[in-house]
């Protein structure tokens, strides 16, 4: 019991918090980078545009069948060979948001997919552009149909911010391993803690998500 | 003056040949109806006016757009060359106002108050006013097909497409849909084309019969002969077995 007291220090409490943020912080500007980018990479690769489209899937295909992990090596220390270096937290981001576009990317097109072509068709025989049909007709019953797969993905996200630490990001995890690096005894209450503090931040965004999927339909 | 011109037009999907060597014209004006059995070919050539279909060979022109030319501009042809479909295709997304509103808005730029006039007036006539505000969900099938129609009128077309427009309604719907058909094809002196398998309504409405078989124009006749009497074997089958249904 003594070991819990200690373990949840001010002082580690804190240093666990500073973790979150940052965990807080690479989610969101992932979750926001690879909703546009996905978005925008999912539509290429619907759109039959002649080689275009086949490169971005073919590129869209190896990412999503490479473990995150391997990416996050790539970005943190592959890119330096090619003259950039970027800090830790940029690293993790850049990697979050590669992968997580690509599977971003395929949850677009299948949504897309999942509107039958008469929406498409009936818009297009009225004069309509492609890009006009898409935006007005199709993709705002694509994105409703969405909402839940595209929130699942955003939860699995911030859950793999946690590979991360594997280059010392000072996210949650890492920030955990340091203080139960300094007393064994305060690796379970970590583990405990970590779990909640994922938990409560997942759920929030299940039922974020949620509410959005209800204001939609 | 003619609306719609094939000449020699062929359309293969992948080594399926699913028109054969179509030629055929259409002048402004006509009223002509599209019979065939499965799998002639109808829709094909009905989405082949429009663009949905591209051809592989021969030339296509309608309205004096050239089908057949890749640089051709899809957009502002169908803007003058109304479909209205089998499912109906209204947008799930939008109100039945909404859905007659949006093309005239986005394509032809007509100002909000005289659209939304317009959308209305359409929805009178078509007698479906007081579900101006409704998702297409929310109506009957026969009521979408008016909408449907409706939204086709609003873009003012010089030609529609009616690819069966009637076959997946309950038999109590189909009437009032074919009445608005009637209505239209009669008041404007637009051209149109339609696919049914409705010969009550073919023979009322038709100036001119096609009949399709196997991807080719077997017969192409005015409606009074035709109805009197086919001049090919296969046209008589067809017709009797439809007849008799
Ligand atoms: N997208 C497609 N890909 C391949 N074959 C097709 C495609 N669309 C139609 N076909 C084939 O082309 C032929 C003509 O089809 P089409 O739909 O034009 O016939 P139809 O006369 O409209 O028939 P129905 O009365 O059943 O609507 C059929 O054999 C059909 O299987
Ligand atoms: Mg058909």
């Amino acid at each position: 019991m003594q070991n819990w007291i200690n373990a949840f220090s001010w002082l580690n409490v804190r240093f666990l918090l500073m973790g979150l943020w940052v965990t807080i912080y690479i989610s969101v500007i992932s979750v926001i980078l690879s909703f546009i980018f996905g978005s925008i990479l999912g539509i290429i690769r619907y759109s039959k545009i002649k080689y275009v489209s086949q490169v971005v899937g073919f590129v869209i295909d190896i990412i999503r069948n490479i473990p995150l992990l391997l990416i996050i090596f790539f970005t943190y220390f592959g890119l330096p060979n090619f003259g950039l270096r970027p800090e830790t937290i940029p690293a993790a981001i850049i990697a979050m948001t590669v992968f997580e576009s690509s599977m971003i990317a395929e949850i677009v097109r299948s949504g897309i997919q999942s509107v039958s072509v008469g929406q498409m068709e009936g818009a297009r025989s009225t004069g309509m552009s492609f890009v006009q049909a898409l935006w007005h007709v199709v993709l705002p019953q694509a994105y409703k149909n969405m909402v839940p797969a595209i929130i699942s993905q955003f939860v699995s996200l911030i859950k793999d911010t946690s590979l991360a630490t594997i280059i010392v990001v000072p996210e949650m995890m890492q920030h955990a391993q340091v203080i139960y690096g300094q007393n064994a005894n305060y690796i379970l209450p970590m583990f405990a803690a970590l779990a909640v503090l994922y938990f409560v931040v997942c759920f929030t965004l299940s039922i974020i998500g949620n509410v959005i999927g209800k204001h939609l339909s | 003056m003619s609306m719609i011109e094939f000449h020699n037009v062929q359309k293969f999907y992948g080594h399926f040949h699913a028109l054969h060597d179509i030629n055929l014209e259409i002048d402004q004006g006509e009223t002509v109806v599209l019979i065939g059995p499965s799998g002639s070919g109808k829709s094909t050539l009905v989405r082949t006016v429009n663009g949905l279909e591209s051809i592989q060979k021969g030339k296509l022109i309608v309205n004096g757009h050239d089908l057949s030319d890749p640089k051709t501009n899809l957009n502002i042809l169908r803007s003058d060359v109304g479909m209205v479909f089998q499912h109906f295709n209204l947008y799930k997304n939008k109100d039945v106002l909404e859905n007659i509103m949006l093309a005239p808005r986005i394509v032809s730029h007509i100002p909000e108050e005289e659209n939304k006039k317009q959308a209305l007036d359409l929805l009178d006539m078509v007698g479906l006013r007081k579900w101006a505000h409704n998702m297409p969900s929310q109506i009957s099938g026969g009521q979408k097909q008016r909408v449907a129609i409706a939204r086709t009128l609003a873009m003012k077309p010089k030609l529609i497409l009616y690819d069966e427009p009637t076959s997946a309604l309950d038999p109590e719907m189909i009437d009032d849909v074919l009445q608005v058909i009637k209505k239209v094809t009669n008041e404007s002196g637009m051209t149109s084309l339609i696919v049914t398998h409705e010969m009550g309504f073919a023979k009322e409405v038709a100036n001119r019969v096609i009949f399709m078989d196997q991807g080719r124009i077997v017969e192409d006749d005015d409606s009074e002969s035709f109805f009197k009497q086919p001049k090919t074997e296969r046209a008589q089958q067809f017709l009797s077995k439809i007849i008799s249904h």
